[in-house]
């Protein structure tokens, strides 16, 4: 069992350490997976900016293109007029100030090109097929206002724009393309081109008009982006090329062959790029269908990404955004830990103060308790005022003190009666069968003096020759339910004593181990008149049924007269047939079958009355029962008849029992004549006698019922010579009961109902 | 039962015992008797006011026995003989059933040549209970049919035998001893008999004085 002490301690720190828990955990369970969505909402806000600005930024290419190729197309500006072509690309230049150049190729290989050429000024490459090799491409230097600022021709110069990729693609597609970013060769700027064909009429490309964006501006763009405090946006090529960076220094590499290149996701030279396409490394085709949201470690860090699409058609890269977590969770990680030591020492706070508390509050518990103990140890008066204490303590120890005064008053009442008492008793030890405790009436009825009976078992006492009796008392000791029997012990003197033993089980409070408590009656003579009154039953029962015999043998006699005189008046019918009419076999037969019937009855009647008159062998036997209720009917119908009195048998299924035959037929024809007795003495109006017998459990109930005036309060039944006939002697019932007991059954009265009512029970055999 | 059929007279039989009631019908029909059973008392009770011919009884039975059934009829003013049979025939119950009027009390089983006697011989006191009763109703009839003053004087020469003279009849009435002798002459033309000592005979056995 737990101290009180203890289990308040633990209690008050153990709730506290389960709130401060609770609280502490759950409000940062919530706030953290608010602010991570809050942390990607964010990310995705950057990502949609991030393309929405890349549109804007790439849109006026495209426009100015299809601008250009619609002049060229429609014939506004006439290509063959390179002046007019080269202003028209001019103007386009000018337009935007993230264009790096505007030019026009023809099918004959004829190129005009218009590009910046350092701050506000430009310079113009004309390629023209027509013109000698040596003046084949001239190439112009324009001011801002378009001025000639001096020209020359490069004879070495062999470009020719059919057979550069965005001319071949646009002229392939025969629409708007967007090439691969890539490396300007001049500025070592990331740019792309926009390119368009020119479709003449019979949809024969005649040309193709391209735009050089820098999209170093996109890098740019994205190094001022804030993404967290610590995130970043970079924009990936569909082969997996970092074509903006918010670093623009990483985005060129040297190939093999010492050009210029852009990194790839796979190699640049920033390693949280890396880990947060990371889950994607493996994949050929790196663009995505639709955003892709993952977390990943990188260097201790934990990080929350995003890969979108730009989902624009033309436009297949893939932007990537990653922010440290802690940009957003830092402070409540911070906060959280915080929390954390707070708890940690509230609870211990707690602790002590409850363990204080606890100790506090038991301390009076604890002293109640030693005093408590004491008290029952006797070291202490009960009486002896109590140290200050709980209201609740004060009730119990008035109540412990009470019972106390009152335990010791039925201890020592206990031990004058058990000393004084007039019956033996004895204390007798379970497991062993030893007398722990004796009183004088014990020793007085062996004979015996006190400390002649220590270390005696109560076996030994017992009688050697009822081994039966000796075992089943000590398979009864060892169990737990009280019990009582009688035996015959040995005295002192060797006399044989006949007791009524009756035990209790007891088991001591104080782990001693349980013994038994034993009530012994001197029934020696009780035994001696009861087996004198057994043998004088059986006489008696003898002797009645003999006396019975005589009565009904006179009835049955006169019973018999009944088929005689039936027979007689059959005979006589028979005989006056053959006297009148010899031939009416028919009626003859009739007669003579009655005849055979009815001398059948008589002697029916003769077997009831042998089977009453049988020797008496004392045999149980199987019988059925409702065979022998109706020869006890038949034995009695004399006297019911003379007394008007119809006796009822009720039917039923057969009904075997085991009994002895004749003192069943003795019993129910007993009963039966008192029942008609009663009747006629009565006088009553309705006569009539009910036997009944039916299957109850093992055994099988009969019932006598009669319709007379049934049995007045206060008469004794089943005591010798009480009677309420006129002449009985009261003898029948008792002798009855006593043989229905022999017979393992039980008889009563039953006098829930107005008329008499007696009933008896019977084992039941049982057929197979 | 119609009433002819107990006019006629008939051996009536209870019993409650089925074979007996069957064995006996039996063998006394064979003899020529009309024989009527009834399974109980009560049942006999019905009919047996009127009934003519004999009884013959059963003495114990259930619900009532034959010495109640005799009470009954007597009280109803049955006259039919009745022979009671027993089977366990005590000396009190017979001595009873014989004050009570009973022919004869036969023990079963009985010879039948001795129950056949005892039949016919109730038979015949039947017969003549029956003339008697016939005839007693017959003198009433006469009787009625006198004036008053002869009904008068022949109650007085009925019953007082001793003073039944002409003239002290005349005397008593204080009319003359001629008228007497008169109306004397006229009762016994009408009451068609043919002396006083007849007259008184008749008169005591229909019990009209």
């Amino acid at each position: 069992m737990k101290s009180l002490g203890v289990i308040l301690a633990l209690a008050l720190a153990g709730l506290q350490l389960f709130a401060v828990a609770v609280v502490v955990f759950s409000s940062f369970l919530t706030s953290e997976r608010a602010l991570l969505e809050h942390a990607r909402l964010q990310l995705f806000d950057v990502g949609t900016n991030v393309i929405q600005h890349t549109r804007w930024f790439m849109s006026p290419a495209r426009s100015a293109t299809e601008l250009s190729t619609a002049l060229a197309t429609n014939e506004i500006v006439r290509r063959e007029e390179r002046d007019h072509l080269e202003g028209l690309l001019f103007q386009q230049l000018r337009s935007a100030p993230q264009f790096a150049g505007a030019y026009y190729g023809d099918e004959d290989g004829n190129f005009v090109y218009v590009k910046r050429d350092g701050d506000q000024q430009y310079l113009t490459k004309i390629v023209d097929t027509r013109a000698d090799a040596a003046q084949r491409t001239l190439f112009i230097n324009r001011g801002d206002d378009f001025s000639n600022d001096g020209q020359y021709f490069d004879p070495e110069d062999r470009y020719d724009p059919r057979a550069r990729p965005w001319y071949i693609e646009a002229k392939d597609v025969r629409g708007s393309i967007w090439t691969d970013p890539y490396i300007f060769f001049t500025s070592q700027s990331p740019g792309i081109t926009a390119a368009t064909p020119v479709i003449g009429l019979r949809s024969h490309v005649q040309g193709v008009v391209g735009v050089d964006i820098e999209i170093k501006a996109l890098s740019s763009f994205l190094s001022e982006l804030s993404v967290g405090k610590n995130g970043a946006a970079v924009i990936l090529n569909r082969n997996g090329d970092v074509i903006a960076h918010p670093n623009p220094e990483l985005l060129t590499t040297e190939t093999e062959e010492g050009g210029l290149r852009f990194p790839s996701v796979y190699d640049i030279a920033d390693p949280i790029v890396k880990a947060a396409f990371g889950d994607r490394l493996r994949e050929d085709e790196v663009s995505v269908d639709s955003i892709v949201q993952s977390n990943f470690r990188h260097m201790d860090q934990d990080y929350v990404s995003l890969i979108m699409p730009f989902g624009l058609d033309d436009i297949p890269w893939t932007i990537v955004l990653y922010a440290p977590e802690n940009d957003f969770i830092g402070a409540i990680i911070d906060n959280r830990r915080q929390n954390a030591a707070i708890a940690v020492a509230v609870v211990l706070t707690t602790a002590l103060l409850g363990l204080a508390l606890a100790n506090r509050i038991h301390e009076p518990v604890r002293a109640f308790a030693v005093r408590s103990s004491l008290i029952s140890q006797g070291e202490v008066d009960p009486n002896e005022p109590m140290p200050r204490t709980y209201k609740e303590l004060e009730h119990a120890n008035t109540t412990l003190v009470n019972e106390i005064a009152q335990r010791r008053k039925s201890e020592r009442e206990y031990r004058l009666t058990f000393e004084n008492a007039s019956r033996a008793m004895a204390h007798i030890e379970c497991a062993t069968g030893k007398l722990l405790r004796v009183n004088k009436s014990f020793c007085e009825l062996l004979g015996f003096g006190t400390q002649e009976l220590d270390d005696v078992t109560f076996q030994s006492l017992m009688d050697p020759s009822e081994r039966e009796t000796v075992g089943e008392f000590e398979s009864k000791i060892s169990g737990t339910s009280a019990f009582g029997f009688e035996t015959k012990v040995i005295d002192k003197k060797n006399a044989p004593v006949w007791i009524s033993f009756n035990g209790v089980f007891v088991q001591p409070s104080d782990q001693g181990s349980m013994y038994l408590v034993a009530t012994i009656d001197d029934i020696t003579q009780a035994h001696v008149s009861e087996e004198k009154i057994e043998t004088l039953n059986r006489e008696l029962a003898r002797f009645s049924r003999h006396e019975m015999l005589d009565e009904l043998a006179t009835g049955l006699a006169h019973e018999l007269n009944q088929p005689l005189t039936a027979i007689t008046q059959n005979v006589d019918a028979a005989q006056s047939t053959i006297r009148t009419s010899p031939e009416n076999v028919d009626a003859l037969q009739e007669v003579l079958g009655a005849i055979e019937q009815q001398a059948h009855q008589a002697s029916d009647i003769i077997k009831a009355l042998r089977a009453l008159v049988r020797k008496d062998t004392n045999m149980m036997t199987a019988f059925e029962l409702r065979e022998l209720l109706d020869q006890a009917r038949r034995l009695v119908r004399p006297d019911a008849r003379q007394h008007s009195v119809e006796i009822i048998n009720t039917k039923g299924p057969e009904l075997h029992v085991r009994a002895m035959r004749v003192q069943i037929a003795q019993v129910v024809v007993n009963l039966l004549r008192n029942a008609i007795e009663a009747i006629a003495e009565d006088g009553s109006a309705r006569r009539i006698v009910r036997m009944s017998a039916e299957e109850s459990g093992d055994f099988v109930l009969v019932c006598v019922e009669d319709t007379g005036p049934g049995i007045k309060d206060g008469v004794e039944l089943f005591t010798p010579f009480e009677t309420t006939k006129r002449d009985g002697m009261g003898m029948g019932l008792v002798i009855s009961r006593s043989i229905i007991k022999a017979n393992g059954g039980e008889m009563w009265y039953d006098g829930s109902k107005t008329s008499a009512r007696f009933c008896f029970t019977l084992t039941l055999e049982r057929q197979l | 039962m119609s009433e002819s059929d107990t006019q006629s007279p008939c051996v009536f039989l209870v019993d409650d015992d089925d074979s007996i009631r069957a064995s006996l019908s039996r063998a006394l029909s064979l003899r020529g008797y009309d024989v009527k059973t009834f399974g109980s008392a009560s049942e006999f009770l019905e009919v047996g006011k009127d009934a003519s011919g004999c009884l013959l009884l059963d003495y114990g039975m259930p619900d009532m026995n034959g010495l109640e059934l005799q009470k009954h009829l007597k009280k109803l003013g049955a006259k039919v003989p009745i022979i009671f049979i027993t089977g366990h025939g005590g000396i009190p119950e017979s001595v009873e059933a014989m004050k009570m009027g009973a022919v004869d009390f036969l023990e079963k089983p009985f010879k039948q040549s001795i129950l056949i006697e005892r039949i016919d011989a109730a038979l015949e006191i039947d017969k003549k209970r029956r003339k008697i009763s016939e005839q007693s109703s017959e003198a009433m009839t006469r009787f009625q049919r006198l004036t008053e003053r002869e009904r008068e004087i022949a109650t007085i020469l009925t019953t007082k035998t001793g003073e039944n003279s002409s003239k002290e009849i005349a005397r008593r009435l204080g009319i003359s001893p001629r008228t007497v002798d008169h109306h004397r002459a006229r009762i016994l033309e009408k009451m068609q008999v043919g002396s006083v000592a007849e007259l008184v005979e008749t008169g005591i056995r229909a019990g009209l004085f």
